[in-house]
């Protein structure tokens, strides 16, 4: 575009200039035939922006025609100008020699030319900075679906259920991106729920398999000639048989809570299914001496499944009688938006970060599979609940902040 | 008794049908529903003990059937599935009892037992093995005469040893039809221990003798020797 307006000047410029040397030519040729003719100079108006200046001499001059750009003093002024000026050496007839000079201004034309140079400049501008302005609008408008289908591939969860959401358009490129997108969250979808699927038809296969070996066992447990060392082989089947089970339950369990087979939710006092999970336990409990304590400052009601609520309770206090010692105590604390269960017992050998996981062992008790944790953290995971653990000494607390609404701003603790 | 068992899986069919022709009992099987309805239709039975996972069609709706032609057998239904849903619904249509998948044979046989006696009773119902009565419409338990002051988990696992005579027993069984699935403890052989401890003590200080034996590695065994 500079380039232009560059190229633009000197053609302007060039323009000018020819119509100038032009009329210095045409003058010139006026004078000259007036002086060829009849040996005299014509008498001619001048003025300060138009001089003309006519010698006639008595030898030759060798030719000459020049054209080009002086300056000029204002004598007035003092301002120096631009003037064009046209000088001629020739020859009469009779060979003698004259000269002629034109000056002509350039201010006018220069002023002209520099105006005109001026608008062209700024018209170029303004078209320019209107292209950018166009330009970005119309791109963005362009992009935009682009950009919401990058924000919306970014928001694809796989657990969830919504298909990707992504903008209508009418730009081939951007439906091409969209049904590729389409397709591929879909299929990701498809091979994640088939992956759930798979994992809980498997633990559910396992089932029959184990009721038979269990079956068998139990028949062969009936013989009456069995030899000692028979004896402790079938204990060690049958326990290893004990711990497949209990393992395929849990995993079943948490198979099915994924697959939301508890969907149904209704509002569950927590409060009331501690206080029945205390009264299963009680015997247990009244067999280890171990006192309980219930504080209930709130009813604490959630809304979700049932059963998940029974199961999650049953694992806490079943943790906090299981690793309890004997005389020891349980104290479960119902507040508002959040509740602890807290007992003695022996002090934790493992790190309280790795709790929680999948098939991670608290004691080296064999027939502990490790999964009690991991199903309450699924199910408090479900429904946006927090469970944390502390432990001073021999001292364990739980915590489940049931409801964070609700949870007085200062306890609230992170996640672990 | 006589026992129809329908299972399509021919392994656990033996295994039960073997147990329970062990215990006496006299055993038919049925491996699919066609085999299963012409069996129920033809004959008559004491308990049939039906898995409601058949490939050919849901056993629920043997079920049905059974109960369409006033049956008056018992059913114990067999399941895979711990689906509430199909408990609820095995039930309501008829079924006596419930069972998931693996279980403890002991535990199959007291129930059978159990849906017996419910089904056959016409006044008191009395199991009794020597000097030891249980009374189970009033859920008390004797020892020649003398009512034994027994709980609720002592009653039980006194009608478990007794409907289970001559059987070893193992822990896991007897701490599953205890607890069953509402108590997740995986170390409760100690508690198991305990209350055998206690009702062997109430039995023989009521006069009765020591038929609870203690079989080394599995269990218990309850039998006169």
């Amino acid at each position: 575009m500079i380039a232009g307006a560059v190229l633009l000047y000197f053609t302007i410029r060039r323009i000018v200039y020819k119509q100038i040397d032009n009329s210095l030519i045409t003058e010139m040729e006026i004078i000259q035939d007036q002086i060829v003719q009849t040996d005299t100079i014509p008498d001619f108006a001048v003025s300060f922006g138009h001089q003309i200046e006519v010698r006639l001499l008595n030898d030759p001059l060798s030719e000459l025609k020049v054209i080009n750009d002086t300056i000029v003093s204002d004598t007035i002024t003092g301002e120096n100008l631009p003037f064009r000026y046209l000088y001629y050496k020739g020859n009469t007839d009779q060979n003698k020699g004259y000269t002629i000079r034109i000056l002509q201004t350039l201010s006018e034309k220069k002023e002209l030319l520099e105006d005109i140079s001026l608008f062209l400049f700024f018209l170029f501008l303004s078209l320019f900075l209107i292209s950018i302005l166009l330009n970005y609008l119309i791109s963005r408008r362009l992009w935009n679906p682009f950009n919401v289908t990058v924000s919306n591939a970014e928001k694809f969860n796989i657990q969830s259920d919504k298909p990707i959401e992504l903008p209508e358009t009418n730009i081939k490129e951007f439906q091409q991106l969209n049904t590729v997108f389409n397709q591929m969250t879909r299929k990701m979808r498809n091979d994640y729920l088939n992956l759930k699927e798979y994992n809980e038809n498997a633990a559910h296969e396992i089932q029959t398999p184990l009721a038979i070996i269990q079956s068998k066992l139990e028949i062969l447990m009936q013989r009456k000639e069995l030899k000692k060392e028979s004896i402790n082989l079938i204990k060690s089947i049958n326990e290893a048989t004990a711990r497949l089970f209990k393992l395929n339950q849990g995993l079943l369990l948490i198979s099915k809570i994924e697959n939301l087979y508890f969907r149904e939710e209704k509002e569950v006092s927590l409060k009331q299914i501690i206080g029945n999970s205390i009264i299963q336990y009680k015997e247990i409990m009244h067999l280890k001496k171990i006192t309980v304590e219930t504080e209930a400052n709130d009813p604490a009601i959630v809304r979700m499944n049932q059963t998940l609520a029974e199961v999650l309770i049953s694992n806490l206090i079943s943790n906090a009688v299981r690793y309890n010692i004997d005389g020891g105590f349980i104290k479960c604390c119902i507040n508002k938006g959040f509740l602890t269960i807290t007992n003695s017992g022996t002090p934790l050998k493992t790190d309280p970060e790795l709790l929680f996981r999948r098939f991670h062992k608290i004691s080296e008790n064999p027939q502990s599979v490790g999964l009690g944790l991991s199903i309450v953290k699924k199910i408090a995971d479900t429904y946006k609940m927090i469970i944390t653990y502390t432990c001073s000494g021999n001292i364990h607390e739980l915590r489940l902040d049931y409801n964070l609404e609700m949870v007085p701003r200062s306890t609230v603790k992170s996640e672990t | 008794m006589k026992l129809l068992i329908i299972e399509d899986d021919r392994s656990l069919c033996t295994a039960i049908s073997d147990y329970l022709k062990m215990e006496g009992h006299i055993c038919e099987i049925a491996q699919n529903y066609r085999q299963a309805i012409n069996k129920a239709a033809d004959n008559r039975y004491d308990c049939i003990i039906l898995d409601i996972g058949l490939p050919d069609g849901n056993g629920l709706d043997i079920i049905r059937e059974l109960k369409a032609n006033k049956s008056t057998d018992g059913i114990l239904i067999l399941s895979a599935r711990s689906s509430l849903d199909d408990k609820l619904t095995g039930l309501k249509i008829g079924a006596d009892d419930y069972l998931t998948k693996p279980f403890h044979f002991a535990e199959m046989s007291a129930r059978i037992n159990s849906i017996y006696r419910r089904n056959n009773q016409l006044g008191l119902n009395v199991i009794s093995f020597n000097e030891i009565k249980v009374n189970t419409s009033d859920n008390q338990a004797y020892v020649n005469d003398t009512m034994l002051n027994l709980t609720r988990k002592e009653y039980d696992l006194l009608v478990f040893f007794v409907t289970n005579r001559n059987r070893i027993i193992t822990k896991e069984s007897i701490v599953e039809h205890l607890w069953g699935d509402e108590v997740i403890l995986t170390d409760s052989f100690d508690f198991v221990y305990t209350h055998v401890k206690n009702l062997r003590k109430k039995i023989v200080k009521a006069g009765g003798k020591n038929y609870i034996k203690c079989i080394y590695g599995f269990g218990y065994k309850f039998l006169d020797s």
